[in-house]
This record gives structure tokens, sequence and C-alpha cells, in this order.
């Protein structure tokens, strides 16, 4: 089988070599490029087109009517078409990371298409570049993968930072910001962006081709980079950000190339483009890879080395140049064609003449499959690099596009490893899983023609998604499942796809299926839920579906907010009540009080227990007059009036503080259950009206709040030892507690004639211990002893002690005294030694007589 | 103990979660801290770290008002509830010189809620505060308890119904299981312990554990938890406790592990940890200090757990020996034995100090311990519990409010009396209460109310009290306790074991016990073969139904996974005992004395704080009437 070389295509360019390789004849029946405006999304990705209405329209070219735009794979399959209502001119059109489609027009709002194929109405978001955008109209805007940049009408520059969340929901659009001022009189000549992600300042950086100088834009400054070269006709900065090419025509010359450092310091290359290509400048610049820049006449296309060397193609129609990464798109009306430096390990393998040790592998595995003995002299002429050719070959399989090369050089691989003892298959069985997933996704129909390096660039999923929003669910979930990756992604993209299927029509059993198909799939995923899905039916309209579909979400959190906003209020209170999580419930709880009348709002929470309380400690801290209210219609009088009593605590004028407590009396008193509680309350009125003329009668001293107990002690300190006992027998107070408050308050005011007075005044309740305790806890000793003769004989001993008297007291009641065992146990207990002597002394009496 | 789940883990997801918060905010911050998480706070990082490492500059607490200065950032710590969020909308907008020259974040503890980010926005300040959730979930005060350090929990749960508690716990308990695998086995006593249960299910359906790739990081096997409600049980935490950790807490208050201590008593050597924000940053320079209780104190550790019976003798032990050790020096001759003596000399300080400490703590509870008020209320309480001539302690009970007792200790006896006799009379019911009105003031009508609705106060009904059925099966009241050498957990209330633990030891030991021996010495009843099924409420049916609350038994079934994991033969598996409303330190002290009698099984305590009856009667009272009590 003769079959040309792999390098067959290559071209040396300098030291190296490029090669351009067909990837897809065009599926499109598109004659001329240049009638479009077209924009080409990188990694592989779609073309955006639209007529390009400034251009002559060639009758029966075009139909004529409302203008479209129409959305290509690489491959030229149609994925979708856009007919464009609105009136307002388009300004620029863009890809999104997530490969959603941004026009922007001259009124400053801006879409964004998701990409979606099917019968289905393009879904779009739209957003706006803010008021200013507005009044003074976008003349342009450079759009990016991460963001966009707008040159408005009073040239000033915004800034969109992102766009939003995910694609497709709704949410708001990306933060728009307003640049620093260029100090711009006149529209530039030309400008570029700098992504945040590639600029120094990790902020968006604008190029700004103004007169011969460049100025360098930020959010906050604006710098002449005191350039002497212009006027410019084009900036373009290099993928990674680190290069810029600019494009000059001065007047009665010919065009200028000019590759420099991005921040002007180091210039790289100057290159005279004429004579190279057509007449005049040419239209599109584009670097390819981070070391050459490709120009683009109409129908030539030259691509400009570092050194100045370059390359030339000619071709019979109009051109559009996709810049990658690692290469260049270019674009006929024919063909879908990728220019690239031909990678080291290609290089390696397949360069005439290499001597390289992949290459002798290559070369053996070539010859072992013709059966020729060479194979082996080959291997054992590479023994010991025979790690490293395996390794270039598995490298350089992964970088081919065409799979007769890639399975040669995999099959090389294998050869080669037969011959080590110890090989890590790892590399290999993941270049061979990677480029399953590469020619899967490079298929025809499917058209995205990714490079390997453009694959690594994004975790699989990235690919994945892009897959699944081209409705390649199938082919989707098989790499999902080939990749061990979660398939939630795809079967909630599909789950959205299919619902948006549903005519307005669908009846009843249409939906049950639907849903039961829905749910069955997603049953035992964990990262996507019912309520995504369900989401989705109901923004298109299919309420029945979505509440279906809500009623299989286990997350409340996920359930509860869209039913509210499907205003099945009832349902969300009840599921949130079920989810377990008070914070829904408050969620759902906030909502009803902002969107019902009270009296309907308390009627959501009837017979639900939980939301009831939950209402209660919300409204308790945050709207008493709610509380109120809530008690109210519910008939709770003791709630109302325990809230009344509590608000009295608060309240510093009396009459205010007098009016909340007969508020509690009253609805105390309409409970039939509550009615001692309203005697209560009525107690505390007579006392508080009580203590008011109290307050009159004796100025300066307060007595409004105190309790019954602290009424009479005040009384009593305050020397009105008649309104004490008037407290006394008003509010029934026994005596024990009377005299013990009585005894206390006399001890404070150290009033001993009273003490006295007051003991004699009948018998003790409290009998005379807590006399003796109360003035020894005081300190006041010397009057406590005298009470002890009153005690009870068999406490006497033990209070004298306490008081610290002399013993002759203890021996006079001692004699009746049970025995000595108790003196011992006193002298244990002694306060000081004295006494402890003295008891021993008075145990030595007892003994001598005998007792 | 080994294979006791490692509790600490918690501290460091804890830690280092914050820490990552912190330093996601680029420069110098000011941490504006609410004072109520300082504690809970202080358990899982220490202020200094956050201070050295993590740009944090200043600290203040979160108070209504101006901040007097801060730096570019500014950092609000707090729980997720309104009176802070209106606190802090309050600040941007008035407090200082350029309130745009700040930046302003909401760190929300443990997450945020729609009633916080609608006040936000109410007050129009939602879009310029920066707002993430500082997941802060069970804190590991100990290896073998852990806390969520929530306040007033038991009030939330069963007076006004607000289960966020229970919403917060079941959390946390998910990340417990997705930590140590699942938990097979749950058993229960209360309507909340329900609601965590059914809550743990539906979690499970929302998030299941094992994602293919995760394992749990299983160095302990958790085969089974026991929920009890506080309300299941309310006689224990009104009873006095008599450990020495529970008077500690009952006589001088333990917040978040921390008791407030005179500086005396920590001299000279400075506190092993003060770890709420250093005082000179703010206005108010306490003057206790706080000090750390753990179980890094050697001496406390031995103490804590003990009848207070027995402290003194063990200070007593400890001074002498330490002495001995001290004295040591003088037999110290060559320079390499002085070495030697020197090289143990920081110990020696250390163990002194700690001496110093509970020297000091011991002689201030013995000062309460003394009086006559506090040997009353202990008889009337041992009197209830043991069911004993009723009527005299009705007078007791008089007695001390004519004296004036504090309101807590009154209130704590006749809720006791209440809950043990089933309720009171009538009339007897209606002196009381207007006893209790007159004596310290009408405007505890609501608090008892609020204890008449939480079944603590109430008429008596024509059945026995459920404590009282439970009295002899479950050995309640033990004559004979050992409080030197406890062979039973009811040492830890001098001859009352409490009903909780009783419950919990009825539910570990195997099936052969049963629960009238549940109490038998030595454990050898729990000493059964590794691994054996928890029997559950089985032996104690009779005796739970009539407590308040539901009493289930439940199962959680494994995925039909293939990576489950293999039953691990060598470990013993752990129970956890989840407290919804609170455990008191008595109870710990009985279960880690239960624990160490059934070496065939772990127990790890969980619980939504450490309460004691006054800190539970306390938090009924509306804010404005707790000072007064």
């Amino acid at each position: 089988m003769a079959q040309a070389p792999a390098s067959a295509s290559w071209e040396p360019l300098g030291e190296t070599f490029y090669r351009k390789q067909d990837i897809y004849s065009m599926q499109w029946s598109i004659s001329d490029l240049s009638d479009f405006i077209v924009a080409g999304a990188p990694w592989g990705g779609p073309l955006a087109m639209i007529r390009d209405d400034r251009k002559p329209v060639l009758l029966g070219r075009h139909a004529i009517g409302k203008p479209k735009i129409s959305v290509y794979s690489s491959a030229g399959g149609l994925l979708q078409t856009i007919s464009w209502d609105p009136p307002t001119r388009i300004v620029s059109l863009g890809w999104t990371h997530s490969e959603s489609l941004v026009v922007l027009t001259q009124d400053g709002t801006y879409r964004l298409y998701s990409l979606s194929t099917g019968s289905a109405p393009p879904s779009y978001t739209q957003h706006s570049l803010g008021p200013d955008a507005q009044e003074a109209g976008v003349i342009e805007a450079k759009i990016y993968e991460e963001g966009m940049v707008a040159l408005l009408g009073n040239l000033s520059f915004v800034e969109v930072k992102g766009w939003q969340k995910s694609s497709g929901e709704g949410g708001v659009g990306g933060k728009v910001t307003l640049l620093a001022s260029a100090g711009l009189n006149e529209p530039p000549s030309c400008w570029c962006v700098i992504p945040p992600e590639l600029s120094h300042t990790r902020g968006v950086e604008v190029l700004i081709g103004s007169g011969a100088t460049v100025l360098r834009l930020d959010e906050i400054d604006v710098q002449d980079q005191r350039i002497t070269r212009g006027p410019f006709l084009s900036i373009t900065p290099s993928p990674n950000g680190r290069f810029l090419s600019l494009l000059s025509h001065p007047s009665g010359s010919s065009p200028q190339l000019w590759v420099t450092s991005a921040d002007f310091t180091r210039s790289l290359s100057e290159f005279d483009l004429g004579g190279e290509g057509e007449v005049g400048a040419p239209g599109q610049v584009v670097w390819c890879g981070n070391n050459t820049v490709v120009v683009a006449w109409e129908r030539t296309v030259v691509m400009v080395g570092p050194f100045g060397e370059t390359l030339k193609y000619f071709y019979s129609d109009p051109v559009f140049l996709v810049g990658e990464t690692d290469g260049t798109r270019i674009i006929s009306n024919e063909a879908c064609e990728f220019l690239q430096i031909v990678p080291q390990s290609s290089q390696d393998v397949f360069r005439p003449g290499s001597a390289s040790p992949s290459a002798i592998l290559f070369e053996a595995a070539e010859l072992f499959e013709k059966r020729s003995p060479k194979a082996d002299e080959y291997i054992r002429n590479i023994k010991t690099e025979l790690v490293a050719a395996v390794d270039t070959c598995i490298d350089a399989a992964g970088r081919e596009l065409e799979v007769v090369w890639q399975k040669k050089l995999l099959r090389a691989a294998t050869f080669g490893k037969t011959f080590l003892d110890l090989y890590n298959p790892n590399d290999f069985v993941r270049m061979t899983q990677t480029l399953r997933v590469l020619n899967a996704a490079r298929f025809y129909e499917i058209g995205i023609p990714l490079t390997y390096d453009q694959y690594q660039a994004h975790p699989p999923s990235h690919l994945i998604a892009r897959l699944t929003s081209r409705s390649q669910h199938l082919l989707s979930l098989r790499i999902s499942s080939f990749l061990s990756l979660s398939p939630a992604p795809v079967l909630k993209h599909w789950a959205q796809s299919r619902i948006t299927t549903l005519t307005s029509t669908s009846t009843p059993s249409e939906e049950d299926s639907m849903c039961l198909s829905i749910v069955e799939k997603l049953k035992d995923q964990v990262d996507v839920s019912c309520a995504d899905v369900a989401q989705t039916a109901w923004s298109v309209g299919q309420t029945g579906l979505a509440t279906k579909l809500l009623d299989h979400e286990v997350r409340g959190e996920k359930q509860v907010p869209l039913l509210l906003s499907m205003k099945e209020d009832e349902v969300a209170l009840r599921k949130a009540i079920e989810s377990g999580d008070p914070n829904l419930v408050y969620t759902v709880l906030l909502h009803l009080k902002r969107s019902h009348a009270l009296g309907d709002f308390f009627r959501y929470v009837d017979n639900k227990p939980d939301a009831s309380s939950l209402l209660q400690v919300y409204a308790k801290e945050n709207d008493v007059e709610m509380l109120r209210d809530f008690y109210y219609q519910d008939d709770r009088r003791k709630e109302t009036a325990c809230l009344a009593l509590e608000e009295s605590l608060g309240v510093e004028d009396v009459a205010e503080r007098v009016a909340k407590v007969k508020a509690a009396a009253k609805s105390f008193g309409e409970d039939k259950d509550c009615s001692f509680e309203a005697k209560m309350i009525e107690d505390q009125l007579r006392l508080l009206t009580f203590q008011q003329s109290l307050e009159q009668e004796a100025s300066g001293k307060t007595f409004i709040g105190l309790s019954v107990n602290d009424t009479i002690r005040a009384c009593i300190l305050a020397g009105l030892s008649k309104k004490a006992d008037k407290v006394k027998s008003d509010f029934k107070v026994p005596d024990k507690r009377f005299w013990y408050i009585k005894l206390k308050s006399l001890i404070t005011l150290r009033d001993w004639e009273g003490l006295e007075a007051f003991a004699r005044s009948k018998k003790s309740p409290i009998g005379y211990e807590p006399w003796v305790e109360h003035l020894v806890s005081t300190g006041n000793h010397r009057q406590a002893v005298g009470f002890i003769a009153r005690c009870e004989t068999r406490n006497r001993v033990e209070l004298y002690v306490r008081t610290g008297s002399g013993c002759w007291r203890g021996r006079s009641v001692l004699g009746r005294r049970r025995g000595g065992s108790c003196c011992d146990d006193l002298k244990s207990r002694a306060p000081n030694a004295i006494i402890a002597a003295q008891l021993d002394q008075l145990i030595g009496e007892m003994d001598q007589a005998g007792m | 103990m080994d294979s006791l789940p490692d509790a600490t883990l918690f501290q460091l997801v804890s830690s280092s979660a914050l820490q990552g918060l912190l330093d996601k905010i680029v420069g110098p911050k000011t941490l504006v801290l609410s004072p109520s998480l300082a504690g809970p706070l202080g358990l899982v990082t220490e202020v200094g770290l956050l201070k050295n490492q993590h740009g944090v500059t200043k600290m203040f607490w979160l108070e209504p008002g101006a901040l007097s200065q801060a730096e570019r950032n500014i950092v609000y710590l707090c729980r997720p509830e309104v009176k802070w969020m209106k606190m802090i909308a309050g600040q941007p907008n008035r407090v200082l010189p350029a309130p745009n020259a700040h930046m302003y974040h909401l760190l929300v503890v443990p997450r945020m809620t729609t009633l916080c980010t609608s006040t936000l926005s109410e007050l129009g300040v939602l879009g310029s505060i920066d707002v993430q959730e500082f997941q802060l979930g069970l804190i590991p005060l100990e290896k073998d308890l852990l806390s969520l350090e929530y306040e007033d929990v038991y009030r939330k749960l069963f007076l006004e119904g607000d289960y966020a508690p229970v919403y917060d716990m079941g959390k946390a308990l998910m990340t417990i299981q997705r930590a140590f695998g699942l938990i097979p086995r749950i058993i229960g006593k209360g309507d909340q312990a329900k609601r965590l249960t059914d809550l743990l299910h539906r979690l499970r359906k929302e998030l299941p554990l094992a994602s293919p790739s995760s394992t749990p990081l299983a160095n302990g096997t958790i085969d089974s938890m026991i929920v009890l409600d506080r309300q299941a049980d309310m006689v224990t935490p009104l009873c006095t406790q008599l450990t020495y950790e529970g008077l500690v807490d009952e006589v001088i208050g333990i917040r978040n592990s921390h008791v407030d201590v005179d500086p005396n008593l920590l001299n000279p050597a400075p506190a092993a940890s003060t770890s709420t924000p250093s005082a000179s940053n703010f206005a108010a320079v306490p003057k206790k200090k706080k000090h750390l209780l753990s179980s890094s104190d050697s001496l406390f550790s031995e103490l804590r757990d003990k009848n207070f019976a027995v402290v003194g003798s063990i200070l007593n032990r400890t001074a002498r020996r330490l002495n001995d050790d001290y004295e040591r020096r003088h037999q110290a001759k060559t320079p390499a034995e002085l070495r030697q003596f020197v090289g143990q000399l920081g110990g020696l300080q250390n163990e002194h100090q700690s001496l110093r400490l509970h020297t000091g703590l011991t002689e201030q509870i013995m000062a309460v311990t003394a009086t006559d008020e506090f040997n009353t209320a202990l008889e009337v309480q041992q009197n209830l519990i043991a069911g004993v001539d009723l009527p005299a302690q009705e007078n007791s009970i008089r007695d001390l409010i004519n004296q004036e007792a504090p309101l807590r200790t009154v209130l704590r006896l006749l809720c006791l009396y209440s809950v043990i006799s089933g309720g009171l009379k009538p009339k007897v019911m209606e002196e009381f209460k207007r006893e209790i009105l007159q004596t310290y003031g009408f405007h505890h009508v609501p608090l008892l109310l609020s204890l008449h609705s939480l079944s603590l106060l109430t008429r008596s009904t024509p059945q026995k009290s459920p404590f009282s059925l439970a009295r002899k099966p479950l050995r309640l009241v033990v004559d004979d306790v050992d409080e030197q050498d406890p062979t039973d957990i009811s040492y830890v209330f001098s001859g009352y074991a409490p009903l909780s633990v009783r419950l919990v030891q009825a539910a570990i030991t195997p099936a052969s016990g049963g629960a009238g021996n549940g109490a038998r010495a030595n454990g050898s009843g729990g000493g059964g073969g590794n691994g054996s099924q928890l029997n559950g409420w089985k032996a104690v049916e009779e005796v739970l139904r009539p407590l308040p609350g539901l009493t289930f038994e439940d199962w959680q079934k494994e995925d039909e996974s293939p990576h489950s994991r293999p039953p691990a033969h060598h470990q013993v598996p752990t129970t956890i005992v989840c407290f919804l409303g609170g455990v008191t330190y008595a109870e710990i002290a009985a279960l880690r004395f239960l624990n160490k009698q059934t070496p065939g099984r772990n127990l790890l305590i969980v619980t939504t704080s450490c309460v004691q009856g006054s800190s539970l009667l306390t938090s009924l009272q509306p804010e404005a009437t707790r000072a007064s009590a």
C-alpha cells in the first residue's frame, strides 16, 4: 500500500515545519464569504454569520427579507438560524466561553443565545450595557470568552465582566464597568482587548491606536505607550497575550507588519507586506499559535514567521480566519483547513531523514508489519532510548488529525512497548481514550475540529457541555460514561430540551408519560434535580408538568422557591414544613406576608403548628403588632395578656404601664382557664396604685414595680411601718413571710429597739433562731446573743458557738444537754482556738461531774 | 477509647474553614464579633492565631453604635439573628467618616437565612455587604463530648416550637455520618428526637452520603444513636448536681467550657488558655478571668466527674504528693539529680497552679454548700426523688419562699415536686403561685404559665407520674452509695441515678441483662461481646411510654452500593447519645462512668449545649426579667 509520507504536506519555515491540513469540505452552499459578517468561536467552535448589509446585494443571490443569523459548525453544517426581529442594527457578534452567541446591537443591548438545535425557537437572555450606552449608542465591541469591551458613541469604553452564571437560565448579565476615559476626540483607528486572564494587571486592558501612538487603557488609568510608528490599522494580541502584531499602512508605501512584546519594550520583527499578497492592506491579521502571524487579503493568505520568512496560500474565493491557541483555522466556501506548526513529536517521527529513536521505532514497526527481520535490529539499536521513543510515538499519535496516522503511531508504540519490561501504560491508555473522544467530536456531522492541545486546555466536561448544547445527548452520555464523568449535566439538558418539544396543547397523559420518563432517568443522579427541569417546564409555560416534576423533587430548597414563583403558596408552605428546614418555612412566610392581606396570611398557617410557632418566633422579634393581631384572630387571650405584661416591663411612664397591665388583666379575664392569673394581675394593679400613693407620700423613694415583699421592706426602711402592715393585710401576706421581711429590714436599719419591740410584739411564728442567724451573718454578734435565750433549748449551744460568745453562757444551758459527744462535735466546728479551748474545759468539767 | 471516632477532626475542620474564609479577604481586617459567639469560637480556634497569621488587626464586640476605628476590611461574625443584622446594618451608614472606604463582609454561623437576608435588604445594605457562611457545626468540648453550643435551646424547642436547632443538629450529624459512615440504628424518646430522625432520613435522600469516590474517614464505627429530648427527663436537670464539675457549673457557672475565676487563683502563671478576644481591645476589662476547663488539666480530669464529697480528700492527697515531689530537691545531691529535678519543675508548677485553682473553686463551692439554704434544698430534693414524705417537702419549700431564697432554687424544687408527684393539688398550686408572685414580683406570671405549658408545674392528675412509675424498674434510687469508690451511676446525685442515663444504660445493655439489672455492679452486665447489637427500648417499653414524647426505634439502611465498608470486627462500636435541649455535667459524668462499665461499647455524647436547672429556668424568662430572679 503506497501512501504519501505524513510529512508530504509539510512546508519548511525557518528551522521548523508548518502544515496545512484539510479538515472538512464544507456542507454549506455559500459562494462568497465576503458577503457576510462572520464570527468564529475558538476551540473548533461554530461560525455565526449575518449578511453584511453595507455591501450591495447581487440580485438573486440572497433572499430578501428579514435579516437572519445563521450558525454553522466548522464543517459547514447548519446548526441554528436566528431570525433577527429587532429593528436596531447589529454591531458585533461573538462567542462566549460556553459557546453562547453574543449579539450586540447599536442601542447597547446584547443578547446571549445559547446554542440550540431542533425545532424550538432559539432561547436567549437580553441584557443592557447600561444607560450610557443606550444614550450614546455603541460603535463597536470586542467580544472575548469571558466578557466584552464596547466602544460607545461618546468614545468611552465599557467592560462587561463575565456573562452570567449559566447559560440559558435567565439571571442577570455580566457586571458592567466603565473604564477610564481615554481622552479620545475621534474614533480610534483600531483597538483591541487583552482579556483579564492574559493581562499583566489581571484586569482587562484595552489598547487603542490613536494617531501615531497606542494608548493602554484599564479600569483606573490610561497610559500613552509613546510609539511613533502609527497610525495603525489593527492591533492583534497573541493567544498568550505576550505579543502584539500591529499593522500599519504608511501613505506612499506598502503595509507594514510589526510584531512586538505586549509592553512594547522589545520589537521582535518588522515585515514589509508589499508584494507579498494582493494590493492594499490585508483584511485580517490573526495569530497562528504564539509565534507566527497570518494575514489574509480576500483571496490570499500569507503566514509570516518570526524571522520574516513567509508561506503563501492562494484561494479562488474569499477566506475567513479563526485564530486558535495552536494554529489557525482557514475557512473558505469549500473547505475548512487547519494551519499549524508541526508539533515537536510529529517532527521527531516524521521529519525527512530523522534519526531520532521515535522515527526508528516507527520504522521498525512498519518493517515488522512487513515481516522484515530488520525490525528487530532497529529496535536493538535504540534499546536504551526505547521508553522515550514510545512516549514520543504516543504523543505524536495524539497530534495527528487523521485516523490512519493515529493508528500507525499507536501501533508503533505498542510494538515498542513489548520490548520493555516495565512500562507504565497509563499514558498509552489515556491517549487512546482521548483520541476516541476527539475523533468522535471531529466527525463531520458534529464538526468540532478540536486538537489535542485544545482539548487539554479544558476539562473534558467542557467538551461534553459543548456536545450537549448541540443536542448530541447520546454521544455526550457515552463520552461521559466512557470517561467516568457524571452524566447529570447531559441528562439535565436532555430533559430540558425534551420539555421544550411539548406543545402547549399537550394532554395530561402526555405530561404524565414525559414526567415519568424524565424522573426515571434523573432518579439516581446527585447533581441534577427535578426542580431544575421543572423550572424549565415552568418557564415555557408547562405549569402542569412543572408541578408534577416538582413533586418528585427531594430537595426542599430547590422545590419551595419555584413553587412560590408558580404561586402554589399552599403547597410551598406544606413542602417547606415537610423539609424540616425552618429557613424554608420563613422564606414562604415572608413571601406570603408580603403578598397577602394579614387575615389571608394568617389563614395559611392555620392547623400548621410548625409554621404557626415559627411565625410567632419571628413576630416576637420583628413585628409585635402583627403578633398581637395574630393572637387576636386566633383567640389566644392568654398569650395576648402575656405579651402585654412583657411590654409593660419596658415602659417608664407609670400611667402607660398601668394601662398595659390593665389590658393584660382584661385579656386574662376573657380566658376561662386564666381566672387565677386575672386575679393576680388585679392584685398587681392594686399594688401599683398603692405604690403610686406611697411615692407621693415618701418623696424621693421608689416603690413602683417592686414586689409585695419588697414593698413591705421599702416601707419599713422608709419608716412607714404602718403602711407595711397595711400591705400585709391587703395582700394577705402570711405571718411567717412578713416576720422574715420585717426582721431583716430592722436589722438593716440597725434599729435594735424596734427589733426588740418586734420580738416582744407576739410570739415569733418563725422562732427566734432566724433572729440570731441574721444578726450573726450581718456581724451583730452582740445583739444576737440576746435572742439566744428565746430559742429552742436544743439549738442554743450551737447558736452560742456561732455568736462566738463565751462558754459560761453555754454552761448554763448545757446542763440539760445530752452529753459530751455533742460538745466534741461543736468543738470541731469552733470558730477559733479560744472557744475550742473553752469547750475542752467544759467537757472536762462535765466528765468530772460524771455526766 | 482508641476506636472512639476522632472528634478533634471537627475542631480542625472548623478552624481551617474560618481561616480559609478570612484569608479570602485580602488585606488587614477588623473583626467584629457578636459576644455570644466568642465562647464557641474560642473553642475551635485561637485568637492569637487569627491575629498573627490571618491579618486580623483589631477586634471589637458587635454592639449598637459606632465603630471607633477600622481597617479597610470589616468582617462581622455572628449567628443568623435579626438583631445582629440590625446592628450591622446600622454601622455602615452612619459610623465611620468615610463609609465607602471600607469593604464589609459578613460571616454567618452556620448559615445565612432568609430572615436575615430580607432584614439586610429592607435596611438597604444587602448590596454593600459580602455575605459568607461559616459552617461551624459540632464543637468538640472533650473527645467524648460534642456540642453545638447553642443558647436557650430548651426554650426554643419545647416552649416556642422553633426547631432550627434540630435542623442544625441534623446537618451536623450528617457531617458525622459523612466522616464516620452511616449510623444504622437510631432509637429515641421525644417529639423533637423523632423530628431529628425524620430529618436525617430526609437529608440523606437529598444528599447521598457517599459519592462514589469518597470513603468514610473511619477510624471508629458508629453503629447506633440514642436521641433523647430534654423534655423526656426534666427531673435530672432540676436536681442540684453533686459532681465536682456539676457543682462548679451550679455555683460559679461554666460557659462554653470556660469558668470565670478570680485572677488571683490563676497567678502567677498566666492562664493556660484564655480564648476570648483579648480584653485589652474591649472597653470593659472584666475583673474575672476566663479559664478553660478541660481534661488537659490532669487534676481537673481526675476531679471533674467525682462526687463533691471526695473532692476534698483528692485535693488533700494531691497537695501532699506535690509537697513530697518538691521536697525531693533536698535529696538531689549530684548535679545530674538536680538537673533532673529542675526538669520536672515545670510540670510541678503546672500541677501546683492547677491545685491552687481547684482548691480555690472548692472553697467557693463549700461556702455555698455549707449554707442552710443549700442543705434544705438538697434535703427536699433527695426526699422528693425518693418519694419520701411529700407534704413535709411542701412545707420546706414554703419556708424557703418565706426566707426569700432565690427564685430559681424555689422553682427548681417546686417543678421537681410537680413532675415527680404528677402535679399539685389546685389549691396548693394557687397558694404557691401567689406566694411566688408576691415574693418575687408579679412579672413572673408569664414564667409560671410557661412552666405550666412545659408540664413542669401542673395540676395533679389521677394517674401516677411517669417518674414514680419508673423509679422501681429502673432503680433510680439507690440507697447504698459509695461516693469514694462508686459502683453505680447513682453516685453523681448521691443516691439518684439520672433517669436519662438509666434509659441509655438499658438501651445499650445486651438483651440478657434487662432493665432491672441495668445497674449491675462492675459492669459485668455490659461486658458483652464486641459488636453486640444494641438492645434498644425492648426492656424498658413500659417505663418509657408514659414519659412525654414519642418513643421510636428506627433503622437507616445502607445503600446497596458495592463499596460499603466491610464490618470492622476488631473495633469496639460507638453509640452516640444525643441530647436535644442540653445535657448536665452530672449526666455526662454518669455516662462516662457507664462507658467505663461497658467495655464492649463506646459512648459519644452529642448535645445542643451543656445546661443545668437554673439556666434552663432562666432561659424561659423574658430577657428583661432575667436579672431580677
